[in-house]
């Protein structure tokens, strides 16, 4: 066990919701970006003009310099909330863009998501969706901005998606779903996806990735098709996952974070196929020749692993997921000596030993992680500057404080990212440490 | 007339007549809107903008060097601020970018401040802002949230004033106050004038007023810097990277002189009618004739006229050759001779520096599309009219299906476009952008003063040789609309005929 601090600056706070730059936006931005990551599915925002807008930088742009998409930021229909719908209601409004979005937006699927506006005046929205229930597949995410954060509203989301659309359904054998990846919120979701269902196809199974699957209703509707459902975080996603246990009888499978290298990856699938009795030497037959490779390509990386970051104090500043991955491959395989873990996702409470465990057992450094949950920007980077640290795994808010105030380099890895380019970018699975790695030791490639 | 005892500007409807929904002749809509038959009118089908806070000032108030921004609202609609670190530290410090260290806050309001008011922990964040970065201003910036359920952030601000040494500048920039953004910048300057610009002690008469957005770039700065400081000049830029102490001072510049006449309007009249600094709305400097034009009216008022003769002369020389390069290029760029045809613009402002500058480069506009319209540029956009000649517009505020639609109505050779228009850009024919990104201190995106008309025109040059990321967009993803929203003529098809 490593140190854990209890002290958090923020909780000695009066007001500990009074913060500098926290990661995330709100429950409607939570919302609609996992509408936007259900491709075919039209979000329909009721709320001020501004609230998609705002999202496109504050998540879009944020999660690796994303564009939103065809039916995002500008695209997407909204029905632009002012003084006057304030007063008298915004119901008219709504019925007419709902109406009119049917018309114009080629869509398989409409998603309402109605913000602060509407249920601060007490509009009833859901009376206004069921109108148009039988006309097209459409679905009502009843959330607002100060109900809580993006995370919020990817399980609100989900909540309206199994209250709303699915029905029960055979179950496929050996069908899993993936649950817990954050769009947006996780930077490397959308490769963090596509390397999960590649690498369970390759054991045998058939998986539903739900989000940038190419038909998205679809995807959405065969959901409580799944033998197993497999949730990728220790908190994100698991109220999904109970709730379609109660509903549909599919049990679940909590995975801590997405596998990064070879390790963790093959502990992930053993899991698995256990979990689901799959042929013990097929599976192994699958991990040694991915192994087998894995580590021949590590050979590649090997020289400028032990020349430039050997044995390197680490600090990590991110979401859950991604400081636990992040934090096991290098202190597992890398070498790394993982200092301090920050954790910027505001895990609710009755997770945080399970998440303080998987950052600090099983490690094989001698150093071990203190542990600190901080949303608080100027909090964070005063953490940091506690600390002697050579490499950072953050946020690109870190990126000039790494450099310029604790002469360490840093690599952007977490929300949110807005100093490269993520399209499916990935660490996950057994070339994904091979992948940080690339990220990691450009600055100091060279010869002797 | 500006009124600083209230808490607020009136919003640009009441202020100008303003509106965001026509399709039609420029001609008839001067017309209409010197006749006061012009109203705004509702959407059926709309599409998500930008509200008041959130088009431009939770980004830009954040940039204000030693001051810190409070966003008094729920988590999200501060979310777009969370570049404040590195995206602006993209202008290298090499080409004069000032050392800053941004600060924002929110107030995270949530459920229970709902019910039981939020101002408590507005009152703390204020004391933690003061006592965490001791700054000289304190920004907090209003949303739908803290409006509707009654804060009352004035009533805050005075009575926590006396404990603070930050000048606190409250902002009444509730999303749901009005239909047009631009509203935005009027309480933002209505902020500034009222709290922050002090009286002058002394006159500063080579002091030059410049509200700049960074839609226009770093190198812009630099080359309008560049053009003052040979006339013996100092502009004076804010709001963005500025000290607080650069708002106080303003009061004591010669003049106040416009980028963006629409964004700098409410400052530029406030100073005037406070403290007597002049100012005047139009040309901007964008493209050779009116940067000498721009030049020449600031020279009025500090007394260069002979400076800005010689160095306008001098301009000319090194640059007008260059021009004439461009507009041969233009000129044979179509098989039957004729120019081509650019479709842009952005707000009203730029509408009126673009198809002067088309005209300058030899290419010719079949239409413009703007934001909003009101009554502050009639007479410039008069000027236009005969100057040009009559043109369509279609005003309207980042409405993407609207402006899908009629770039395929006017087809023409080359449509600007930007992250707001959704699909616009996917056609056979040329597209690329109006204007830089954020940050973007590429001398390839200057657009500003001689060397942004010359910069701007070799970009656009560039975007006629290649098509292929648009005709490849185009063919590979299907559009976001259905084939009959291309096919009727009307892109305000979903405008309420009532008001």
């Amino acid at each position: 066990m490593g140190t854990v601090t209890a002290l958090r600056a923020s909780e000695n706070s009066k007001y500990p919701g009074v913060v500098e730059a926290p990661r995330y936006s709100c429950a409607l931005g939570g919302a609609y970006m996992a509408a936007l990551a259900t491709f075919g599915a039209v979000p329909i925002l009721h709320s001020g003009a501004g609230c998609g807008m705002a999202q496109n930088f504050g998540q879009n742009f944020a999660a690796g310099l994303n564009g939103a998409g065809p039916q995002g930021n500008t695209s997407t229909p909204c029905s632009c909330l002012v003084e006057e719908h304030a007063v008298f209601g915004g119901e008219d409004k709504l019925r007419n863009l709902v109406r009119s979005t049917i018309e114009v937006v080629r869509g398989d699927l409409f998603v309402v998501v109605s913000g602060c506006v509407p249920a601060l005046i007490g509009d009833d929205v859901k009376a206004v969706v069921k109108e148009f229930r039988d006309q097209v597949p459409i679905i009502h995410v009843n959330t607002a901005g100060f109900l809580g954060n993006s995370y919020k509203g990817y399980e609100q989301y989900l909540d309206a998606v199994i209250d709303q659309l699915l029905t029960p359904k055979p179950v496929k054998k050996l069908q899993v779903n993936l649950l817990g990846i954050v769009p947006y919120q996780h930077v490397f979701w959308k490769g963090n996806l596509q390397v999960l269902k590649d690498l369970l196809e390759g054991i045998g199974l058939s998986v539903n990735m739900i989000f940038t699957e190419n038909n998205g209703l679809e995807a959405l509707q065969d959901i409580p098709a799944a033998e197993l459902n497999l949730v990728f975080s220790p908190w994100s996603g698991v109220p999904a996952a109970i709730k379609l246990e109660s509903k549909f009888g599919t049990p679940y499978t909590v995975i801590p974070a997405v596998p990064v290298g070879p390790k963790e990856t093959s502990t992930f699938l053993r899991v698995v196929a256990k979990r689901l009795d799959l042929n013990r030497e097929t599976v192994e037959r699958f991990i040694a020749e991915k192994e087998k490779r894995a580590y021949r390509f590590s050979e590649y990386m090997a020289d400028l692993a032990m020349m430039a970051l050997p044995n390197a104090y680490v600090g990590i500043v991110a979401d859950t997921g991604t400081a636990i991955s992040l934090t096991r491959y290098g202190s597992n395989e890398l070498g790394w000596l993982p200092e301090l873990v920050i954790i910027t996702d505001n895990p609710p409470e009755e997770f945080r030993e399970d998440i303080i465990n998987s950052l600090t057992l099983g490690l094989d450094s001698a150093v071990k992680p203190e542990v600190h949950f901080e949303i608080d920007a100027h909090w964070i980077r005063l953490l940091l500057k506690a600390h002697t640290l050579q490499l950072i795994l953050a946020s690109s808010l870190e990126k000039h404080i790494a450099v310029d105030e604790l002469n360490a380099m840093q690599v952007s890895v977490a929300f949110p990212v807005y100093d490269r380019l993520i399209v499916d970018r990935t660490y996950a699975g057994y070339r994904g440490g091979l992948a940080l790695m690339e990220d990691v030791a450009y600055k100091y490639g060279g010869p002797l | 007339m500006i009124d600083l005892k209230a808490n607020t500007c009136p919003n640009r409807e009441q202020r100008a007549g303003a509106i965001n929904a026509y399709h039609g002749k420029a001609s008839d809509l001067v017309r209409e809107t010197r006749e006061g038959t012009l109203f705004n009118r509702e959407r059926e089908f709309q599409q998500s903008s930008g509200c008041v806070l959130n088009f431009y000032l939770t980004t830009r108030v954040v940039t204000i060097r030693d001051s810190v921004m409070i966003v008094h609202a729920p988590v999200g609609c501060s979310s777009t601020a969370l570049l404040y670190r590195e995206v602006y530290r993209r202008i290298p410090r090499g080409e004069g970018r000032p050392e800053f260290d941004l600060h924002w806050l929110t107030t995270n309001i949530d459920e229970k401040d709902v019910v039981y008011g939020g101002v408590d922990k507005l009152r703390f964040a204020i004391k933690e802002a003061e006592e965490r970065y001791h700054p000289k201003a304190i920004f907090v910036l209003a949303s739908c949230t803290s409006g509707i359920i009654g804060e009352d952030i004035e009533g805050v601000v005075s009575e926590i004033q006396a404990e603070v040494n930050a000048t606190i500048v409250p902002v009444h920039c509730e999303g749901i106050r009005s239909r047009i953004i631009q509203t935005a910048y009027d309480a933002f300057w209505h902020g500034v004038l009222k709290y922050l610009v002090k009286k002058p002690t002394k006159k500063q008469p080579d002091l030059v007023n410049i509200a700049s957005m960074l839609s226009y770039t770093w190198q812009d700065r630099l080359e309008i810097t560049r053009l003052l400081n040979r006339m013996g000049l100092r502009p004076n830029f804010i709001p963005e990277f500025a000290t607080v102490e650069q708002f106080e001072i303003m009061a004591e510049a010669a003049v106040t002189a416009p980028i963006c006449p629409t964004y700098t309007d409410y400052l530029s009249r406030g100073l005037e009618q406070e403290y007597g600094v002049p100012y005047f709305m139009y040309p901007s400097p964008v493209g050779i004739d009116h940067t000498d034009e721009w030049l020449r009216t600031i020279a009025r008022y500090t007394g260069k006229e002979k400076e800005a003769e010689e160095l306008i002369k001098e301009e000319r020389a090194q640059w007008v050759p260059v021009m004439q390069k461009i507009q041969e290029e233009f000129a044979t760029l179509r098989p039957d001779g004729k120019k081509i045809e650019i479709l842009g613009s952005l707000g009203q402002g730029r509408l009126l520096t673009q198809i002067p500058y088309f005209e300058e480069i030899g290419v010719s506009s079949p239409a413009a599309i703007i934001q909003d319209f009101d009554n502050l540029v009639l007479d410039e956009m008069e000027q236009i009219i005969e100057q040009a000649g009559d043109f369509d517009v279609l005003v309207n505020t980042f409405q993407a299906a609207e402006l899908s639609h009629i770039t395929r109505k006017y087809d023409p050779d080359l449509a600007l476009t930007c992250p707001f228009q959704g699909s616009a850009y996917k056609r056979e024919k040329g597209a690329t952008r109006i204007h830089a990104l954020r940050g973007d201190a590429r001398q390839w995106s200057a657009q500003a003063g001689y060397k942004g008309a010359i910069a701007y025109g070799n970009f656009l040059l560039q975007s006629t040789k290649n098509q292929s990321f648009q005709q490849t967009m185009l063919a590979k993803t299907p559009d976001t609309y259905h084939d009959w929203w291309y096919d009727q003529p009307d892109p305000l098809h979903y405008l309420k005929k009532e008001a």
